[in-house]
């Protein structure tokens, strides 16, 4: 047996419960969900009637409880089942959540909620003020240990391929960190110039604010951040890393995945070279995509962030051989080849002069090398992105006309379909259901291309419908220059002897670690996916750089915890969180006009404004609340507290009893509209003016929430969700008159010249000296009505409008006016432990509390022998009633594990 | 989906980030009550106040002694953030 008792919850009855057992000498496992013990009562400001400050007499049974030599905690923990056993014991399976910080390093100095860019209502406080992704619970927390609300990977992190963390710049840039946004990025890639104008976004089609008013410009969001930063360090901030570790990997391709895989590589000490047969580096970056979308100097710009690591790259110089690689030293190899071979269409007269391959087009473009197109006619064949672009160059070239044949419809262009329609815009011409079969020449030169109709046909394995032609449809087209775009293959050829390929001619890896067949060669990017976007390549440079160093330490790589299993958040909870999101106009996308863009190699799209950018910032719903901004880390005085892989540890003990103390859930004030609560600024809950009253308050002073004024007439609505059939709660609530009371006592200190109004059905003072407590409050001048509340609306004023029945006095319906209304909301019973044993074993009694089977002579004792109830699981209570009754328990639960007979 | 007019708590808690500056900026003048500093950020205010009592909790402003006699506080700048 691993403990001889297991407590769910540590409120005041599970502690209550853990110090009386453990006093006795029992091992106790104490588990709690949130991440301080303490329950509700650490948050009260005060107990009735005493008026003994809650958080002094609670601390020191909170210290008590976590250095207790029997007692052990885990907080931030649940008990997912628990299993009786034959021999009357019980097996219990414990999850840990991850709390994202090292309990053992962090001192609690709470620098981490400082610097935390992610602001959510603070449960601890009632919803009345923020706290911060990373948060300490509150001060008097035991643990005193920071948390990171961190619930997964946000969908637009999670749908980046190149793993970049996209929500953790947005919410740096929100606050106007545009730098540490542009470091965290730099963490991820390091190409975020070339990334923010030309990535085709994945992340904004996943955002899902996209499914409410339109996604957030995350593209925008990094063109901005890298603008700034590009502009204020013309140079990076950091040269060649001091530690180096003596190996030297050898990168073939100075591509995105190249070049990601080079620099995170040399940021780990490592020695590299990147050998690139082009003229310049940049692969497609530098060659294929044209500069109105990507102007050079920022590829120049990103390449600088790589070479500054001391990351040798040697241009013009193709390498068609592994092995010369490795008698030079090299420990490793990564091949980032790309796809840059292009298909042929097998027609007649393709080897004309006059018809490029799109690659070849855009090369020669890129390299200052283009054709003279002036009142020329281009047709372009292809229906994918490599399509629009030579069709949109030949525009800025000055041909006279330009048209696009593809042989299926616009539904099924592979093209992305506002590049299709910048296409049109600029004056390029779609032909669609067309395609050339012939091209027709003088003297080796193209003169015209023979063009047949096509017909969907049946759909073919991709599911696309084939393109059937159309005989008799041909025709014969003048043109000066073809460009085919009809897809690339992987550059794979030189090495096909050396490493193994898949039939469609991409390299054969290990899709997790990149390996190829040979063990020092690991490979990437388009060569191993096909021609793919830039962000998977760096996707495929910075998992091979992590295996690559794995591999070169000597490390197993099937223990990679490069893919963590975090879940990423799904979209339906982000939109239940937030309960209801009021419309935001999204950021319009700012581009040059047609007119002005197809004269110029001008770059398309506009930046946005400061102002722009952090109002799209702004709309982002912090899908996984942390953004994984990495502000905390950076804040954080303890190296290596904050860690970001700890997932989930769940473990499985053995006890000999259980008691249930998992304590009450408050009554939603949303079921009583009638009341305002959530809708009228200045109706808040009796939990809420607690927490306004005790020491470790949200606001200075007791304040309204509307304004920040003190009120100066407050009323209190009396049994809010208790005795009430239409809130479905039928029972008192015992407590809500005395806390009440309680309240009106303290604001009175705090606000002498305040009125005070309690509204009231009756009131129920039935503890010793709880009347007298009433009597009290009556002599200090608070004013009781008997009177059952209708309904609270807001006076044009700003001021609270209390309709009543007034139940006393002269009787009828009567209205008064205060600046607040408290709600004394009720106890309801939380079911949540009923589910914790199999079968329904655990039995609810009628009002859904944890059934005492013998409530009158046998407190504690549940529906199942050896699981105790303790506290308010049962029923709604006091501070007092609940320790009494905890004390019940505990020496229930002692007597069953003497019986039991065995002891852990 | 909802207006623009009607907020809900989380959204205007998400704000601080973005007016967090203004706000300082407002500051800068010297303190101010929740409703002044609301008017010079054309805001609402009670979303001023959620931010304000945010701010103050991360300890980039804190309240100048107790309320006014019109029952408001004033808030100062701590530092610049
Ligand atoms: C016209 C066009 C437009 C595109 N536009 C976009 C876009 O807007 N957004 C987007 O996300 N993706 C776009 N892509 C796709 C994107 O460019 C690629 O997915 C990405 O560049 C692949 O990166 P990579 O490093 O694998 O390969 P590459 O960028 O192709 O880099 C490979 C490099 O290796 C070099 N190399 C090849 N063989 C050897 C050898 N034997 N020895 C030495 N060096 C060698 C090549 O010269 C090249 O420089 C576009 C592609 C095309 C064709
Ligand atoms: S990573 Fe950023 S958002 Fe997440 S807890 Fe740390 S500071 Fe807050
Ligand atoms: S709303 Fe924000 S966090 Fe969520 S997916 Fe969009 S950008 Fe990412």
């Amino acid at each position: 047996m691993d403990y001889d008792v297991l407590i769910i919850g540590a409120g005041i009855a599970g502690m209550e419960a853990a110090l009386s057992l453990g006093n006795m000498g029992f091992k106790v496992l104490l588990v709690e969900k949130e991440a301080s013990i303490g329950g509700k009562m650490i948050l009260l400001s005060k107990v009735f009637p005493t008026l003994d400050c809650a958080s002094c007499i609670s601390t020191p049974k909170m210290a008590d409880v976590a250095h207790h030599p029997n007692v052990t905690l885990q907080v931030y923990s649940e008990v997912e089942g628990v299993d009786p056993l034959a021999d009357g014991s019980f097996r219990a399976k414990v999850v840990k959540k991850p709390t994202y910080v090292n309990a053992d390093l962090c001192t609690g100095c709470g620098l981490c909620e400082t610097a935390c860019t992610v602001a959510v209502a603070d449960e601890f406080n009632a919803g009345l003020v923020a706290r911060r992704a990373a948060h300490i619970p509150f001060p008097q927390a035991i643990p005193k240990k920071a948390v990171i609300d961190r619930r997964g990977f946000s969908p637009c992190h999670h749908s980046c391929p190149a793993g970049v963390r996209a929500h953790g710049y947005i919410s740096l840039v929100r606050s106007g960190r545009y730098e540490e946004a542009f470091n965290l990025h730099m963490e991820d890639a390091p190409l975020v110039g070339s990334l923010a104008r030309a990535c085709y976004a994945p992340c904004e089609e996943e955002c899902t604010r996209g499914s409410v008013d339109g996604t957030i410009p995350i593209r925008g969001i990094k063109r901005f951040m890298s603008d700034y930063y590009y502009e204020r360090h013309p140079e990076p901030e950091y040269g060649v890393p001091e530690k180096k570790n003596g190996r030297k990997v050898a990168v073939i391709g100075a591509g995105p995945a190249g070049l990601t895989a080079a620099y995170q590589l040399a940021r780990k000490g490592y020695t590299v070279k990147i050998f690139e047969e082009a003229p310049e580096a940049g692969g497609m970056l530098r060659i294929g995509i044209p500069s109105y979308r990507l102007p050079k100097d920022v590829v120049d710009r990103d390449i600088a962030n790589v070479t500054a690591l001391g990351v040798e790259i040697e241009t013009r110089h193709e390498i068609s051989s592994i092995e010369p690689l490795k008698e030079q030293g090299y420990d490793a190899v990564f091949l980032a080849a790309g796809a840059v071979e292009a298909r042929t269409m097998g027609v007649e007269g393709e080897d004309l002069e006059g018809v490029m391959d799109c690659m070849e087009f855009l090369r020669e473009v890129n390299i200052g090398r283009a054709p003279d197109l002036e009142g020329k006619t281009v047709m372009v064949v292809g229906g994918g992105n490599s399509a629009i672009d030579p069709a949109r160059v030949a525009i800025r070239l000055g041909a006279e006309k330009v048209l696009i044949q593809y042989r299926r419809s616009r539904a099924e262009m592979p093209a992305h379909s506002w590049e299709i329609e910048g296409a049109e815009e600029e004056g390029v011409e779609l032909q669609l259901l067309r395609v050339p079969v012939r091209f027709i020449g003088k003297d080796g030169k193209l003169e015209a291309a023979e063009c047949i109709s096509m017909k969907l046909g049946e759909p073919d394995e991709s599911g696309r419908r084939s393109p059937v032609p159309q005989k008799g449809s041909e025709e014969i087209v003048p043109v000066d220059l073809v460009v085919l775009a009809i897809g690339l293959k992987p550059s794979t050829s030189p090495f096909a002897h050396e490493l193994e390929t898949n039939k469609n001619g991409t390299l054969k890896v290990n899709s997790h670690t990149l390996e190829t067949s040979d063990p020092r060669v690991f490979a990437g990017g388009d060569v191993v996916t096909g021609p793919s976007m830039i962000a998977q390549a760096i996707g495929q440079g910075n998992r091979a750089a992590h295996h690559i160093d794995m591999y070169l330490r000597g490390e197993d790589l099937s223990l990679s915890r490069f893919d963590l299993p975090i879940p990423t958040v799904e979209k339906k909870d982000v939109l239940m969180r937030a309960k209801s999101i009021s419309f935001r106009k999204p950021t319009d996308k700012k581009e040059l006009e047609p007119s002005e863009r197809c004269r110029s190699f001008s770059e398309i799209e506009q930046p946005f404004t400061k102002e722009e950018i952090r109002y799209g910032a702004g709309r982002c719903l912090d899908c996984a609340v942390c953004s994984e901004c990495e502000a905390c880390i950076r804040a954080c005085p303890v190296e290596d507290c904050i860690r970001f892989d700890m997932l989930p540890e769940r473990r499985e003990v053995t006890v000999g009893s259980v008691i249930v103390a998992t304590g009450y859930d408050l009554f939603n004030v949303e079921k009583k509209p009638q009341y305002g609560s959530g809708r009228l600024k200045n109706v808040i809950t009796g939990m809420q003016m607690d927490r306004l009253l005790a020491p470790t308050r949200p606001f200075n002073t007791v304040l309204r929430p509307s304004d920040g004024k003190e009120p100066d007439n407050i009323a209190y609505v009396l049994c809010t969700g208790s005795r009430d059939q239409t809130a479905d709660n039928t029972l008192c609530s015992r407590v809500c008159c005395m806390y009440s009371i309680k309240q009106a006592q303290l604001i009175m200190g705090a606000l002498p010249l305040a009125d005070i109004t309690i509204y009231y059905i009756d009131i129920r003072a039935f503890g010793k000296g709880y009347d007298e407590f009433y009597e009290q409050a009556k002599a200090m001048g608070v004013y009781f009505v008997k009177g059952k509340v209708a309904k609270v609306e807001e006076a044009e004023d700003g001021n609270m409008t209390v309709f009543y029945e007034d139940m006393a006095n002269s009787g009828g319906l009567k209205t008064a006016t205060h600046d607040l209304v408290v709600l004394s909301v009720g106890l309801l019973p939380n079911r949540e432990a009923l589910g914790l044993f199999p079968d329904q074993m655990l039995k609810a009694d009628d009002f859904h509390y944890v059934a005492e089977v013998e409530e009158d002579i046998d407190p504690g004792r549940t529906s199942i022998a050896g699981v105790f109830v303790a506290g308010t699981a049962s029923g709604a209570r006091d501070i007092p009633d609940s320790i009494l009754h905890a004390g019940a328990a505990a020496a229930q639960a002692a007597a069953y594990i003497e019986n039991l007979g065995v002891r852990s | 989906m909802s207006d623009a007019g009607e907020r809900y708590l989380g959204e205007v808690l998400r704000d601080e980030m973005i007016m967090k500056d203004s706000i300082l900026a407002v500051l800068e003048e010297g303190p101010k009550t929740v409703p002044e500093i609301a008017l010079a950020l054309n805001a609402s205010e009670y979303d001023t106040m959620l931010w304000v009592m945010g701010m103050r909790r991360y300890e980039m402003v804190i309240e100048v002694g107790g309320a006014k006699g019109d029952g408001y506080c004033q808030y100062r700048a701590i530092k610049a953030h």
